[in-house]
């Protein structure tokens, strides 16, 4: 080919291939002898005549179509070509013999055809069998509800036989006996025509129907018993009719097989909704089944009253009623009667004569034989009690700075732990001139004062948180029978004292917190009036003072309670919201302690808070927290967040993301605000001393004492901590409405450094003196062998909060808890993971993760002198807490207010070093001397905090995967920038 | 379950551990068991048979946690390297290691789908990380504890981690709501009732916590025991019917339930009891001590 391809120029006509058509035909011919040697039949090939394969295509065959590619030739068949189903699903073709027949053969085979004529079908078949064509060519006609023709084994035509036919013509009816059963001669011939007549309408009314045998009501007449009157005795053959199914009902379900009366109902309601003109043609029907099926009994019934049938036509309709329900309508015919006679009675239903239900009655209690009808109320006229008696005068102080002290002492132990203490002390140091004002001497003026303030702080306390929720009623529940009803073992204490200081009300609170202000005792009222915080609108003033009247005393409402009348629903809300803020401010007795400033502050502490008081997200959270003390045994302090699972952990807990398509996270709202306030510590800290507060639950430190001392030392306490905090305002719309009550005394006490700066020496004074005469009075406790609760140096144990849990210096302190060996000095303590404290000793100093094990250690050594004393109180109180029972004095601690949380945060702290020296046993005393000791470390390490501080920091930027952690590093930093600052 | 039924008497000893076992799990089935262990190793057993069957090494400092997914087919494990370490179990190679935590990893769990591993650092952070993928970050990181994670419990929606700083936070993921309930006692170690419905939280005031998961309710508190300064698991038997956990004094407690009362204990090691795991099924549990020593215990 390549050749011809080359040369362009032909000469005479080529051959075409000749020597391949040759071949292609030799094979076909080899083929088609047979001569070529036969291959395995998967293996040959099939071609057409001039030897070619012929493809036919994939799905009509490939190479080879039918047998041996005849398909589409004259012997094969032709593939069929696919025709859609779609439309004609349903129709099925049915083959046929006569299908695969032709005309010839048809021919041929109708007339070998063997078959009785119907002259002579003496047994009916060819009848049967012409009955049965005619059927499937009806059903070819018209549509069936059932796809296909049905199975000619379920519905047999029926055809009656020439002796059936006969017989009817002779007045045989279905049913019937053949055997003649009118024994009786006085049948007449007009009966018999008469019956004749019937057969034959009925007859003909069969070939209309298509199953004429279907006949209702004729199951029944079968079911019913006959009668035993030898007429019915004749009709022996039952004819099994079938019933069309025309309900919805489940297949033989009867409805009415126990209540007849409804299947009677329903008829006459369906026959009722036959119109008249409607009737005769249904009728009709009804009565030709009717008479199909008829029962024997109405048929006899027809027979023997309807004489003149012709005359009066039938009253189908009646017949066909009282043919099914006679038997039952003779059993419920006395109920129907009694149906009728009652008048707004379901139908069907008969008013019981007897009622089993009856009206319970109870017996209305019992009152007891010795019950005074008359109500006491305790509240109002305890209140008025309490209002009218503020206590022994006030008396200046001695000037003995020592007396004073001694005397303050006193007051608040005895206060704390009883008369019991007073009167052993007295009796101790009878000869002792210092304690001649146990005795009446010097200074006893102002030691009743002072006792008599401090049950009133005690109890203040006590009450103060659970008041917030109670109503005015409960309010004036009494700490005692509170106590009871808590079970909780009540305070040791003399009646009279009990008296005075347990069933003080809010409003002593109150004085007594802004007595540490005022030289003269005010009255209730009095001090409100120096609490003006809404000056400016004397309308404003008053309903603030009558809400304050409210929210304290109990007694009657005035009617507009929330506000001027004239005052829309919103803005008395809002208002109320308002005093309930201002209420707590000064009810915290916070600003009251720099109630100097009070009034403009406190405008001040409202404006910048404005939204907090509309919010109410303020005194809920307080209301939590105040509940949460209390129900801690049961409840644990419970708070969600939103959290944010990313995608793809969603995906692989095989999980929908709950936030899918929603925008990315604002992380928390929390740690937003921080990042925008770099100097906000306020956040963190309404954290952590939540944590603080509930945990302080379970370490009964008593602390109340801390600030009980004096006031003067709860002044400079709170001077102390004024100093830890940053000045910060912005941070108020936050906090307003996240945040609780101490911080928004942080807040107040904020503006107080900066007022009265000069203050932070006399501070520190005062602060020594108190912790002189606390170790004093501690001694003189065990002296008297008294258990002494403690008091917590709280400006001390701010030590322990210099290390944030966070961030950097967290490595340390967490670390020593539990997980690794600590460095620190007092190294029983163990891990929990390791016996070889020895082994793992060193590493822990090889690890000092951040560089800041210096600073570490030396905190180790505060901390631990701290801890020491903590430990050695936690082992007093643990019994107590094992037996569940509360102590008041805990829940004391836990119900105060102002410097508590501070202390509880340094407790947590000590909280978690405590095991560490769990087995250090040393005396109290030593335990102040040593806490002095460390106090005055304190103050000259700060600088050197303040290197590691800094170091931690410069550490801090190090870590970039880090940077979510960054706010509140940040804090942790600035919170150890204020520890320094204070130190 | 009666008193009777408790596992009391020592079955076998599983020695080999050089050092302080730090934890011992059964596996799904309870047919093999896991330790892990102060000599950096992870330790493989038949507990019913007391046989050695193949010691894990990779890690570089102590191993502190160990789980097994539930088809047996990979291990997860964490400790002082601040690893995670995704191992085969059958050839012991090392599949994966996680690197993140900045801290010790205290605990750790696979999902029950076996593709994510959850682990609760020394560095405040649940970190999630997933198996199916090659990227060794992690796929979540949950920061808001405020102190040490010691524990972690994962269901199949939500994650569960139980922490010094007195919380036990519950993480769904379905609505993406954290549930923190303070216990106001550092967290030790958390485990799982069998329906679901309770955390037995062990606080190192040497009390067994129980709540009530949906309500945060306190349901029950469990003393007797000394846990202060150890990690010591605790953990409900299969039937839900008791509280077990080791003592610091090396005593294992068994306690009932419903009315906390101490239903048996006896001495089981000389010296801390570290870990206790019960048998999925049968009356049967695991107990390791920091004298180095596995105990399994049967009825």
């Amino acid at each position: 080919m390549d050749r011809d391809e080359d040369d362009f120029v032909f000469y005479g006509t080529p051959i075409e291939r000749e020597e391949e058509i040759i071949s292609r035909k030799k094979k076909a011919v080899a083929e088609a002898s047979g001569n070529l040697r036969t291959l395995v039949p998967w293996k040959q090939e099939v071609r057409d005549e001039e030897g070619r394969r012929r493809f036919h295509g994939a799905f009509s065959g490939g190479f080879s179509a039918g047998y041996y590619n005849t398909v589409g030739s004259k012997e094969g068949w032709t593939p069929q070509s696919f025709v859609s189903s779609r439309k004609n699903r349903a129709e099925v073709k049915q083959q046929n013999i006569l299908n695969f027949l032709d005309e010839d053969e048809k021919e041929e085979l109708e007339g070998q055809s063997l078959g009785t004529s119907l002259q002579f079908d003496t047994f009916g078949f060819t009848a049967a069998e012409l009955a049965r064509k005619q059927a499937e060519k009806e059903q070819q006609k018209r549509p069936s509800a059932i796809p296909g023709p049905v199975p000619d084994e379920l519905v047999l035509p029926s055809t009656d036989s020439i002796g059936v036919k006969l017989l009817l013509k002779m007045g045989w009816r279905h049913g019937r006996s053949i055997r003649d059963s009118h024994t009786n001669k006085s049948y007449d011939a007009r009966r018999e025509a008469r019956k004749a007549f019937l057969a034959f309408s009925s007859s003909d009314a069969k070939k209309q129907t298509a199953d004429p045998e279907s006949v209702p009501g004729e199951l029944e007449s079968y079911i019913d018993p006959p009668a035993s009157d030898d007429v019915q005795s004749s009709e022996s053959t039952p004819v099994y009719v079938l019933y069309p199914k025309q309900d919805l009902h489940g297949l033989g379900f009867d409805p009415y097989k126990h209540a007849p009366e409804f299947r009677e109902k329903k008829r006459s309601r369906l026959s009722d909704n036959k119109g008249i003109g409607y009737r005769s043609a249904p009728s009709m029907d009804n009565n030709l089944f009717g008479f199909k099926c008829k029962n024997y009994d109405s048929v006899k019934k027809l027979d023997a009253e309807d004489e003149d049938v012709y005359a009066s036509g039938y009253d189908f309709e009646e017949t066909y009623v009282e043919d099914i329900d006679e038997p039952s309508r003779s059993i419920t015919e006395g109920k129907q009667k009694s149906v009728r006679k009652e008048p707004g009675v379901l139908s069907g239903f008969r008013l019981a004569l007897n009622s089993d239900y009856q009206h319970e009655r109870f017996d209305p209690p019992v009152v007891p034989k010795d019950f005074v009808p008359h109500h006491k109320f305790p509240g109002p006229l305890e209140t008025g009690y309490k209002l009218g008696d503020p206590g022994p005068p006030e008396v200046p102080p001695p000037e003995d700075t020592n007396l004073k002290l001694l005397i303050d002492g006193v007051a608040t132990l005895v206060a704390r732990c009883g008369k019991l203490f007073e009167d052993l002390s007295r009796e101790k140091n009878q000869s002792n001139p210092l304690f001649s004002f146990l005795v009446g001497g010097n200074g006893h003026d102002y030691y009743a004062r002072k006792l008599w303030e401090e049950q009133q702080k005690r109890s203040d306390h006590t009450k103060q948180k659970l008041d917030v929720k109670l109503s005015p009623h409960m309010q004036k529940m009494t700490a005692e029978s509170r106590g009871q009803i808590l079970g909780e073992r009540p305070l040791e204490r003399s009646t009279k004292d009990s008296n005075s200081s347990a069933t003080s009300a809010d409003a002593i609170q109150l004085q007594y917190n802004l007595s540490d202000t005022f030289t003269k005792p005010a009255l209730h009222g009095e001090m409100l009036e120096a609490a003006k915080p809404f000056k400016e609108d004397p309308a404003k003033q008053e309903r603030f003072e009558r809400f304050l009247k409210e929210k304290y005393q109990g007694g009657l409402r005035s009617t507009e309670s929330g506000g001027a009348s004239h005052m829309s629903e919103a803005a008395r809300a809002r208002e109320r919201m308002d005093f309930e803020a201002a209420a707590e401010a000064i009810q915290k007795g916070k600003w009251s302690k720099d109630s100097k400033l009070s009034t403009s502050q406190f405008m001040e502490y409202l404006s910048s808070g404005g939204m907090q008081f509309t919010s109410g997200g303020l005194a809920q959270a307080k209301d939590t927290q105040a509940e949460n003390s209390i129900t801690k045994e049961v409840h644990l302090k419970r708070k969600e967040y939103q959290w944010r699972p990313s995608p793809i952990l969603c995906k692989r807990f095989d999980l929908i993301d709950p936030y899918m398509g929603k925008p990315p996270p604002a992380p928390r709202m929390k740690s937003k605000m921080e990042t925008l306030i770099f100097t906000s510590d306020s956040g963190k800290d309404t954290k952590a001393e939540e944590i603080v507060i509930a945990k302080g639950v379970s370490f009964p430190v008593a602390q109340s004492d801390a600030q009980g001392l004096s006031k003067d030392a709860a002044d400079k306490e709170s001077e102390v901590e004024v100093e830890a905090e940053n000045v910060e305002r912005p941070v108020d719309l936050y906090k307003a409405i996240f945040s609780d009550d101490s911080d928004d005394e942080e807040d107040t006490s904020v503006h107080n450094e900066v007022g009265n700066p000069e203050k932070k020496g006399e501070a520190a004074n005062t602060t020594l003196n108190r912790l002189i005469a606390g170790d004093f009075l501690e001694s003189l406790g065990k002296e008297l062998g008294l258990e002494v609760p403690p008091e917590l140096p709280s400006s001390m144990n701010k030590v322990g909060n210099s290390v944030p849990p966070k961030g950097t210096a967290t490595v340390n302190s967490v670390d020593s808890d539990i997980v690794r060996v600590d460095n620190a000095p007092s190294s029983n303590h163990e891990i929990l993971h390791s016996q070889e404290i020895a082994r793992d000793g060193p590493r822990g100093n090889i690890e000092p993760v951040n560089g800041n094990s210096a600073r570490s250690n030396s905190k180790y050594t505060e901390t631990g002198s701290f801890g020491n004393q903590f430990d050695k109180i936690i082992l007093e109180k643990a019994p107590q807490e094992d037996g569940k029972a509360k102590t008041p004095s805990r829940r004391h601690r836990n119900l105060s207010s102002s410097s508590s949380s501070e202390d509880e945060r340094s407790k947590k702290r000590s909280g978690r070093h405590r095991h560490r020296h769990s087995d250090s046993d040393s005396d109290s005393s030593s335990d102040h001397r040593d806490r002095h000791r460390s106090r005055s470390k304190r103050r000259r390490k700060g600088s050197s905090r303040e290197k590691s501080s800094s170091s931690s920091r410069k550490h801090s930027k190090h870590h970039k995967h880090r940077s979510r952690d960054s706010p509140e590093k940040e804090r942790s930093e600035t919170k150890r920038d204020k520890h320094k600052r204070r130190g | 379950m009666s008193v009777a039924d408790l596992p009391k008497t020592e079955a076998n000893v599983l020695r080999g551990h050089e050092g302080a076992v730090l934890a011992a799990r059964f596996n799904s089935d309870g047919n093999y068991c896991l330790s892990a262990g102060k000599d950096r190793t992870i330790r493989l057993w038949n507990p019913h048979r007391g046989i050695h069957i193949k010691t894990y090494k990779s890690h570089g400092r102590e191993v502190r946690d160990v789980h097994v997914t539930s088809d047996n087919s990979k291990l997860c494990s964490c400790g002082g390297d601040r690893q995670i370490f995704y191992w085969d179990v059958a050839t012991g190679k090392v599949i994966r290691k996680f690197r993140g935590h900045e801290g010790e990893v205290n605990s750790v769990k696979f999902n029950e789908y076996s593709s994510v591993v959850v682990s609760a650092g020394f560095d405040q952070s649940l970190r999630a990380w997933d198996c199916r993928s090659h990227s060794n970050e992690p796929i979540q990181i949950i920061d808001t504890f405020t102190d040490s994670i010691m524990s972690v419990c994962l269901t199949k929606t939500e994650i569960i981690g139980g922490s010094v700083d007195g919380t036990v936070r519950t993480f769904d993921m379905r609505i993406g709501r954290e549930v923190s309930d303070d216990l106001g006692q550092p967290v030790n170690c958390i485990s799982m009732s069998n329906d679901g419905n309770c955390i037995l939280a062990s606080c190192l005031d040497s009390t067994l916590r129980l709540i009530d998961r949906s309500s945060g309710e306190l349901l029950q508190q469990y003393k007797g025991h000394t846990c202060k300064s150890y990690k010591l698991d605790c953990c409900i038997t299969n039937t839900d019917a008791h509280v077990t956990g080791g003592s610091e004094d090396g005593f294992i407690f068994f306690w009932d339930l419903v009315d906390a009362s101490v239903a048996t204990k006896f001495r089981a090691h000389s010296s801390v009891v570290t870990s206790v795991s019960y048998h999925p099924k049968d009356n049967c549990m695991i107990s390791s001590s920091v004298d180095g020593t596995i105990k399994v215990w049967k009825s």
